[in-house]
Parts: structure tokens; C-alpha cells; sequence
């Protein structure tokens, strides 16, 4: 039997692309008030984006996934602004349609355009190293190391900055918030267009470690979903803690269940949290 | 021509019984089931095995309706004490467990492989135009469900329900056992869309798990959100059009000759996509809305 | 139904034979396009091989109708896309059965369309032929209108064991496969011969589609120390198996399906990590004209696993029908398929050249671009031999032939 700690390492890397999404997914939903399916199509979009970028303009990886924050980003807002902003009033349930089919168009956009045959990017693939006997890729950590520091930034954005600060208001009390001045549209602008960026780059993390093709992002939205309740919805370090915890959780599992139950886990894991502690593990206000 | 029409409309009649199961749940009590699939796949699953393995329809059929309502109410037992958006994502992830258990115990499923050689109700009977006689079959069971649940829907059953669907708290206040009618409504809508799965697997003869993804309860909400959602005409209305319409889009490719194949499908989705996020949008009721009055 | 249309205005008029004396308004028919129709993964999980098999049936449509059609009359090919997904094949299929009135219906592919498919084919007597691989799809009561050109997995999985018995250095052996119908099958199969040779089978577990990693999976294999994982996959998790393989610092060897260790795989894995992958399949008569016709005639074929089956369906159902002398139907398909496939016979390798020799009464047997093409009494290919090919710099080199 390997060593477990194989499998928590393994999570690890897992989980530290699901935090990105799970992020993005978790903070909306706290600001906008609905869970928003189609933040784990973001990753899809993000993906290609940097595809167009590496192979049409030859872009190096790391060029090619800034512009994938920038595009997912952008496209983010323009779906929010089409979609989600004639609806601000309306009840959840109706947004969390909408927001299926939003998924749903663009995932078939990606698919009109790029078809279904799954792609690559343009970059070497590397042998692990051994140390203290775990496997250790080298892809893996630059993974985990870029995420612990974009969720680090985004963290420091929303306790820090003044549009951070806002954003947080706005979350709590959106009414009194925008009474006492805070510029309610620009704060959801600024949370939809960091919430695709993360998703986007996670996107692109997901395409360089596995592969490219329109329904990446789909097989995740279980698991994000867990992710974000675990860490309880609209916070940030919650939902960071929920992704790296899921993801172990999964890949530890194989060694108990079949590998082909790996999605039962997520629900299972969300099934136990909303039963027995629903604010989840940072115990979000009501 | 024919054929194919009553084929298409067989199939019709089928999603239909399962939209009028899901607007149980959803349309006169205001529960948010994502994974609807799940009952229609037990209801399929259940009759296809027991009927394979030599047992009468006569006893097949109910045994497989009995079993949907029961893993209705178990889901419901556990599941709706939860927040909408919650129940939501339980429901789903039920589904896709359900689907994966298909998939993966073969001693029990057949696993990928699906079931094969469903027999199909009085096939020496009427060989010769059997397909005429399932359309009769699938019609009536539309109608005999359709006017029971109308019955539900005037009965101090259905208004009980419907008083929970507008605000919970109120009914509790008002002594209804709001947990217990919940769980029963919910049961009531898995059973009917068991029905719905009985039909479907007797009709194509075969059943495997691919055929109950997630996104086939996607497509029975659209269907009852563009129907109208909390009144059955509207289930029936939405599912003739939402079939209606993806089988009708078959025939532009043959029209408009450069948008085939994965174009053409992905270009069908984005329709599908489309029209739900504009209904959401312009006209949430749907086609046919629920009459103010007959709450 | 046409074919019964005919026969009976045949009878009405009195008549009982061949269309040339038959009254004008079957004469006028005469010219009348057949209908055929193509029901591939155009979406869906199969979406990545359809548009391939499509393209493969309407460049042999082509020609057909360049050639002066089958018996005079052109072929009219009518698509649909089954979304890999078995209710949506049924309404596609209806569709084709009683609107555009098919004759037959080429191309299928995945295992759940053809067998939802199948009940609806026999009863309209409509001539279905795919690449499907499970067992269930040639068993039962077909009355001969099913066929495939794929070999049935039991063939395949003990074709595979024999090469691996070949190489006395892999003495352990995993298998790994995707969830597919006929995973099991193959892998009973491959296994058992596997375990009677005195090889140990250290794991053996069906892994699930549309993962972005499968490094817990990987983790698992590489666990029990093998000489030899058997992939059983399609070329995207195979690429992302094989690279998490690599990545995890599996040394051993790999062996998959040839229509899996493509191109494709080659490009998605990179070379490093798919350097010295072993992969085997069906030997396609890669010298034969029918697959240099092919390749040149459908471009980016050969980088399709399923392409040159398409072609040969299409071509094998063309030919049966122009042995029929002038009906058409499925029927006369099914009538005529092994007359013009099998040995013996002048041996063709295209439609032009077999239709020519039909017409001057001659016996033919068709030999492919996937193969040879003989079928059994059920449906399925007669046992063929193997080709084993390894990646060498690059490139999918053949190795060696193993023989049944």
C-alpha cells in the first residue's frame, strides 16, 4: 500500500485547483445571493481562452493563462450584465436557472467554435521527483503554489481595499449598504470579474494538468459545490480549506471505494455538512 | 411520416407524465428537485429488471411504482429539511449517485451494458401496428394521472400544499404537519415519474444508465418552466413544445445545409440555453400561467 | 416500405418480376435516388469520433454517384446525430426509418445507441452495420440485418493476451479500463488467458469517464508494482492516464488499443510520455488500395480509428445492394452482404471496380480499408489477425503481426 500521505499530497494539488473556483462560486453566492452554476463553465471558457492564446498567437503558458483572467473575466461580466442584472430582484431559484443556462450556452459556444475533440497546450511534460518518498511534480507545485498565492491575494483584497471592503458590506447588508453610499453595481462588477478570473485561471490549470475539451468544467460543479459549503458560503478561507479537504477526501477514497464512485464522494460530503452543521466550517452568518 | 409521428408523440406523452411528476413536487408545493432522472430511472430500472427476470408486468409495473414513491420519500425524509438552493444541490448529487450505482453494480444493473430485451406489454396482440397501440397506452396513463392530480390539485390535499408553497410558516401556524405533507408530495411526484420511467423502458426495450443524466431533469424544468410552472396543462403544453422543438430543428440542417453536425447540435444547445435564461428574464410564469383564482 | 409499395403495385398490374417490365411509373422510379442514412456521435461523449465516420460515408458516396451510382441509381445520404445517447438515436433513427425511408443505416457507434436502435431496424427491415462493441449487439434474434466491422471484445481481449504472453518479461500485469460495455468483457477475457499462462494480475479496476486527473487511480496501479498496465481506454483519458503515469514515475510498460494510441494521443501526451507505448488492433491492410483510397480520399482519416470501418460499411452496403439487381432494401442487403464480402471470389478493394465485375456476374469479395471484412453467420468480423505497433520517436511504428 502506498503511503496515504501520497494520496493527501495528491488531494492537495486537486484541491488547490477546485479552491480558485470554489472561491469565486462561494463569494457570488454570498454577494449575489444565488449559487451560480455557471462559474465551473468559467473554467472551461478560461481554458480555451489561454488555448487560443498558446497555439493561435503562440503565447507561452504563462502569457497565454494571464489573458485567460483577463478574457473569463470580461466574458464574466458580460454575462452578468446580460443576464443576472435584469433579475437582481427576483427570487434565487430563478437566478440559479438562469445561471443553468448560461452554462449551457457556453459550453456549446466553446463547442461550436473548437468542436469536440479535446486539446493540449503547447508545453513539456516532466517526471516527478521522489522525496521523502512521495511523488512530487513539478507542474503540481507550481500549481499549488500559484493558487495559495492568488487566494492570498484575494483574501488581502477583501480585507484590505476599500472595493473589498465594500464588497463585504454589500454581502452583509445590501440595502443599508447602498444607503450609505456603497456603488452597489460597480462592487457586484468588480466581485463578477475577480470571481471569472479565478475560475478562468483555474481553468487553465485543469487544462495543463489533465486535458481541453467543452465539459472540463462541468464534471467539477459537484465538488466546487461541496467545497463551498463545507468552508460555509462568503468565505474565502473557508471555501480554500473546503476545496483542499474535498480534494483529499476524494483521492484518499479510492483506497476504500471503487474509483469510479470518485463524484459520490463530493455529494456525500455535502449531504453530511448540510445535515449536521450547514454554516459549514467557518460558520458564516446568517 | 406517421411512424415517426407517432413515435415522436409516444415519447411526448412520456415526458409529459414526468414533467406532471416533477410540477408535484415543484409546481403545487414549491420543492426544488434537480434530480427528477433519479425516480424516472428507478421506475425504468425497477420494471425492466423484475420484467427480464420473468416476473408478470401485472406485478412489475406497481412493484416499480411502489419503489420510486419509497426512495421519494426516503430522499424527502432526509433532504428537506434543507434551505431551496440546498435542496437543489442534494437532489442533484442524488441523481448522479443514483446514475453511478447504475453504472458500477453490474450484478444487480448490468452496468454499462444496460438491459436488454424488455419484453413489451401484449406485443403478440397487436404486432401489427404496435406502436399505435402504445400511444394509446401512454395516453391513457397521461390522462388518467393528469385528471387525478387535478383532483389533488382542489382537494384540501393539494390546498394544503399549495399554502405551503406560498409560505411555510403560515401553514405550520396554522397546525398542518407541513413536514409530513411535504414528504408525501414529494413521494406522490417520484411515484408518478416511476410511472413515466415504466412507460420508457417498455417502449425502447433496452435501458442503460447514460439514458439518465443530470441534464434530463434540466430539460423536464424547462419544459414545466415554459409551460407554465404550478399547473399541469402547462406541464403538458411545455413538454409537446420543448420535444417539439428540438425535433424540429432536425429538419434545418436539411434546409440550411451549412450548419451541420457538431455545429448544428451545438448550435441547438445554445437555443435551449438561450430560451431558458430569456424565460427566466421576460416571463418566469411560463406559457400558461397559473390562474390567480384557483388558489 | 417501399419494397412493399412495389411489390404491390407489381401485383396490381399483374405482373411478378423484373422492374423492366414493369408498368412506367416504376420506370420512371427507376432513377429515383436510394436513400441511406449515416447516425453518428456528432456530441456528446462519443463526439470526437463522429464527424470522422461521416465524413469517411460521404467521400464513398462520392464516388458511388461519380462512378454512375448502384445500378443507375445515385445514393441520397441523410444524417443525423444520435448525441451519443440512446433515446436521442431511437428519435433519430425513427426519423430516418420513416421519413427519409432509409434502406440502411451505416456508421453507429456507440454500443447503447445501436442496441436501442437495433429492435427498430429489424422490424422496419431496415440493414444496420456500426462499430459498436458490445457483445449484446450481434446476439439475439436479429434475423441477419445487424453487422459490424469491429472484432467482438472476447476476440480482442485474448488476442491482446496472447501478444503479452509473447514477452516473457511481463510477468505482472494490471488492467485498467474505462467504464464502457464491453470493459468487462475484454478484461475477463484478456485476464483469464493471462492467469492459465502463469502471469500475475496484480490489479484490476474500471476507472470513470471525463476525469480531469486520475492520479489517486495511478497512485493505486503503480502500487502493486506491474511489468505491464493494460490501458483500455479512448485516446482523451488514455492521454491524461498516460500522462499521469509519467508524471508519477511509472517505468513499465503500457499497452492499449490502436484506435486509442492514435495520433491524436501521440500529440495530446507529448513524445516523452508516449515513447515506447505498445498499442494493437485489427491489422488494417495498410498496403491494400481500398486504405490508400481511403487516406487519399478523406483527409486526416488515418487519425481515426473508426473512419476506415465507416468507409468500408458504406462501401459493403453499396455493394450488396448493387448485387441485387435493381430491388432495393434492406433485405437484399442483408441477403447480399456475405455473398459479396466473403471468399470466395475476385478479390476488389472499392466499389467502382466491384460493381463493374456484379454487373458482368462475376463473384466478388471486398477487402477493405479496415480490414478484410468477412463476416460470420451472426455479424460479426471472422477472426483476423493483429497488428502490434509501438511508439518510436514519435511515431506509432508496426512491430509485429500476431496471428489467431
Amino acid at each position: 500500500m502506498p503511503p496515504i500521505a501520497q494520496y493527501v499530497f495528491n488531494g492537495l494539488v486537486t484541491g488547490g485547483i477546485l479552491a480558485l473556483p470554489a472561491i469565486a462560486f462561494s463569494l457570488l453566492w454570498r454577494l449575489l445571493r444565488f449559487p451560480n452554476f455557471a462559474v465551473s463553465t468559467y473554467l472551461t471558457v478560461g481554458a480555451y481562452v489561454a488555448l487560443a492564446l498558446n497555439h493561435g498567437l503562440r503565447a507561452p503558458i504563462a502569457l497565454a493563462w494571464l489573458g485567460a483572467l483577463a478574457g473569463t473575466g470580461a466574458v464574466a461580466l458580460a454575462v452578468d450584465r446580460i443576464a443576472f442584472r435584469p433579475m437582481r430582484d427576483r427570487r434565487p431559484f430563478s437566478l440559479a436557472i438562469a445561471s443553468i443556462g448560461v452554462a449551457f450556452v457556453l459550453e456549446n459556444v466553446v463547442r461550436f467554435v473548437w468542436g469536440n475533440d479535446f486539446r493540449s497546450y503547447d508545453v513539456p511534460v516532466t517526471r516527478a521527483m521522489s522525496a521523502a518518498g512521495l511523488r512530487i511534480g513539478r507542474d503540481q507545485m507550481l500549481i499549488l503554489g500559484v493558487a495559495v498565492v492568488l487566494m492570498a491575494l484575494a483574501q488581502a483584497f477583501l480585507l484590505k481595499s476599500r472595493l473589498g471592503i465594500a464588497m463585504r458590506a454589500t454581502a452583509d447588508n445590501p440595502l443599508l449598504a447602498a444607503v450609505k453610499g456603497v456603488p452597489t453595481e460597480r462592487v457586484i462588477a468588480a466581485a463578477t470579474f475577480g470571481g471569472g478570473a479565478l475560475a478562468g485561471g483555474a481553468g487553465v490549470f485543469l487544462g495543463f494538468d489533465a486535458s481541453i475539451d467543452p465539459l472540463m468544467g462541468a464534471g467539477l460543479i459537484i465538488s466546487v459545490f461541496a467545497a463551498a459549503i463545507l468552508g460555509g458560503v462568503g468565505s474565502a478561507p473557508g471555501a480554500l480549506c473546503g476545496a483542499l479537504i474535498v480534494g483529499i477526501v476524494e483521492e484518499a477514497g479510492t483506497m476504500l471505494i471503487p474509483p469510479t464512485y470518485k463524484t459520490a464522494i463530493g455529494f456525500a460530503i455535502i449531504l453530511v455538512v448540510l445535515l449536521v452543521r450547514p454554516t459549514g466550517l467557518a460558520g458564516a452568518r446568517a | 411520416m406517421i411512424a415517426y409521428l407517432i413515435a415522436i408523440a409516444i415519447l411526448v406523452g412520456i415526458r409529459a407524465l414526468l414533467t406532471l411528476g416533477l410540477n408535484v413536487q415543484w409546481g403545487l408545493t414549491g420543492l426544488v428537485n434537480l434530480g427528477v432522472v433519479a425516480f424516472f430511472a428507478i421506475g425504468a430500472y425497477t420494471s425492466a429488471l423484475l420484467a427480464v427476470g420473468g416476473a408478470p408486468l401485472v406485478a412489475a409495473w406497481p412493484a416499480a411504482v411502489a419503489l420510486a414513491s419509497l426512495a421519494g420519500a426516503a430522499l424527502a425524509i432526509v433532504a428537506l429539511r434543507l434551505r431551496e438552493d440546498y435542496l437543489a444541490i442534494v437532489t442533484l448529487g442524488f441523481s448522479e449517485v443514483l446514475r453511478l450505482f447504475l453504472l458500477n453494480e453490474t450484478w444487480l444493473t448490468r452496468g454499462a451494458n444496460g438491459v436488454t430485451g424488455i419484453p413489451r406489454p401484449l406485443h403478440a396482440r397487436f404486432s401489427g401496428h404496435y406502436d399505435l397501440f402504445y400511444l394509446f397506452l401512454v395516453l391513457a396513463a397521461l390522462g388518467v394521472v393528469y385528471f387525478a392530480l387535478e383532483r389533488v390539485h382542489r382537494a384540501p390535499f393539494g390546498r394544503v400544499l399549495r399554502a405551503i408553497r406560498e409560505d411555510e410558516t403560515v401553514a405550520a401556524v396554522a397546525g398542518k404537519p407541513v413536514f409530513r405533507f411535504k414528504v408525501q408530495a414529494f413521494a406522490l411526484g417520484a411515484g408518478v415519474a416511476g410511472l413515466a420511467g415504466i412507460l420508457f423502458a417498455h417502449y425502447l426495450a433496452y435501458v442503460e444508465p447514460n439514458m439518465f443524466l443530470p441534464q434530463e431533469s434540466l430539460f423536464v424544468w424547462l419544459a414545466l418552466i415554459l409551460g407554465g410552472s404550478g399547473n399541469n396543462r402547462g406541464a403538458l403544453l411545455g413538454s409537446a413544445v420543448l420535444l417539439g422543438l428540438l425535433e424540429g430543428s432536425r429538419f434545418v440542417k436539411d434546409v440550411i445545409p451549412f450548419l451541420t453536425g457538431v455545429r448544428l447540435a451545438a448550435a441547438q444547445q445554445i437555443l435551449v440555453g438561450v430560451v431558458l435564461v430569456v424565460l427566466m428574464i421576460r416571463r418566469p410564469e411560463g406559457l400558461l400561467p397559473e390562474k390567480p383564482g384557483s388558489d | 416500405m417501399t419494397t412493399l409499395t412495389r411489390r404491390q403495385l407489381l401485383k396490381a398490374s399483374g405482373t411478378a418480376g423484373l422492374v423492366l417490365g414493369a408498368p412506367a411509373i416504376l420506370r420512371a422510379q427507376s432513377k429515383e435516388p436510394i436513400p441511406i442514412g449515416t447516425l453518428c456521435p456528432l456530441t456528446g461523449a462519443g463526439g470526437s469520433y463522429g464527424p470522422d465516420m461521416q465524413r469517411a460515408v460521404v467521400a464513398v458516396v462520392e464516388r458511388i454517384n461519380k462512378a454512375g451510382g448502384i445500378n443507375g441509381r445515385p445514393v441520397a445520404l441523410f444524417h443525423e446525430d444520435d448525441q451519443t445517447n440512446a433515446e436521442a438515436g431511437v428519435r433519430a433513427a425513427r426519423k430516418l426509418i420513416d421519413v427519409n425511408k432509409v434502406v440502411a443505416i451505416v456508421s453507429t457507434w456507440a454500443s447503447a445507441v445501436t442496441l436501442a436502435v437495433k429492435p427498430l431496424c429489424v422490424e422496419a427491415k431496415v440493414f444496420l452495420i456500426g462499430v459498436s462493441g458490445a457483445d449484446a449487439v450481434t446476439q439475439g434474434d436479429h434475423k441477419g440485418y445487424i453487422a459490424r466491422t469491429q472484432p467482438n471484445t472476447n476476440l480482442q481481449g485474448r488476442m491482446y493476451a496472447k501478444f503479452a504472453i509473447s514477452k516473457k518479461e511481463w510477468k505482472r500485469v494490471a488492467y485498467v479500463a474505462l467504464q464502457t460495455p464491453y470493459a468487462v468483457s475484454f478484461g475477463d477475457a484478456f485476464t483469464g488467458v493471462l492467469k492459465a499462462a502463469g502471469v500475475t494480475i496484480t490489479d484490476n479496476f474500471i476507472y470513470e469517464d471525463k476525469k480531469p486527473s486520475y492520479r489517486s487511480e495511478v497512485t493505486r496501479v503503480i502500487a502493486t508494482n506491474p511489468d505491464l498496465i493494460m490501458l483500455e481506454g479512448y485516446t482523451p483519458d488514455s492521454v491524461v492516464m498516460a500522462k499521469d503515469l509519467y508524471k508519477a514515475g511509472y517505468k513499465g510498460a503500457i499497452l492499449g488499443p490502436t484506435f486509442a494510441i492514435n495520433a491524436k494521443f501521440i500529440e495530446g501526451a507529448g513524445g516523452d510520455v508516449a515513447e515506447g507505448i505498445w498499442s494493437m488492433d485489427r491489422a488494417p491492410l495498410f498496403d491494400s488500395p481500398a486504405y490508400k483510397e481511403f487516406s487519399a480520399a478523406v483527409p486526416r482519416g488515418d487519425q481515426s480509428p473508426y473512419a476506415p470501418q465507416a468507409w468500408d460499411q458504406m462501401s459493403l452496403v453499396a455493394l450488396a445492394l448493387a448485387a441485387g439487381k435493381g430491388e432495393v432494401s434492406g433485405t437484399v442487403i442483408k441477403d447480399n452482404l456475405r455473398a459479396v464480402s466473403n471468399p470466395p471470389g475476385t478479390v476488389v478493394y472499392s466499389f467502382a471496380d466491384g460493381a463493374k465485375l456484379l454487373a458482368e456476374g462475376k463473384k466478388i469479395n471486398y477487402e477493405g480499408a479496415s480490414g478484410s471484412c468477412d463476416f460470420d453467420q451472426i455479424g460479426d468480423i471472422l477472426s483476423a489477425p493483429f497488428s502490434v505497433q509501438q511508439v518510436r520517436k514519435g511515431k506509432s511504428e508496426p512491430v509485429m503481426i500476431i496471428n489467431p
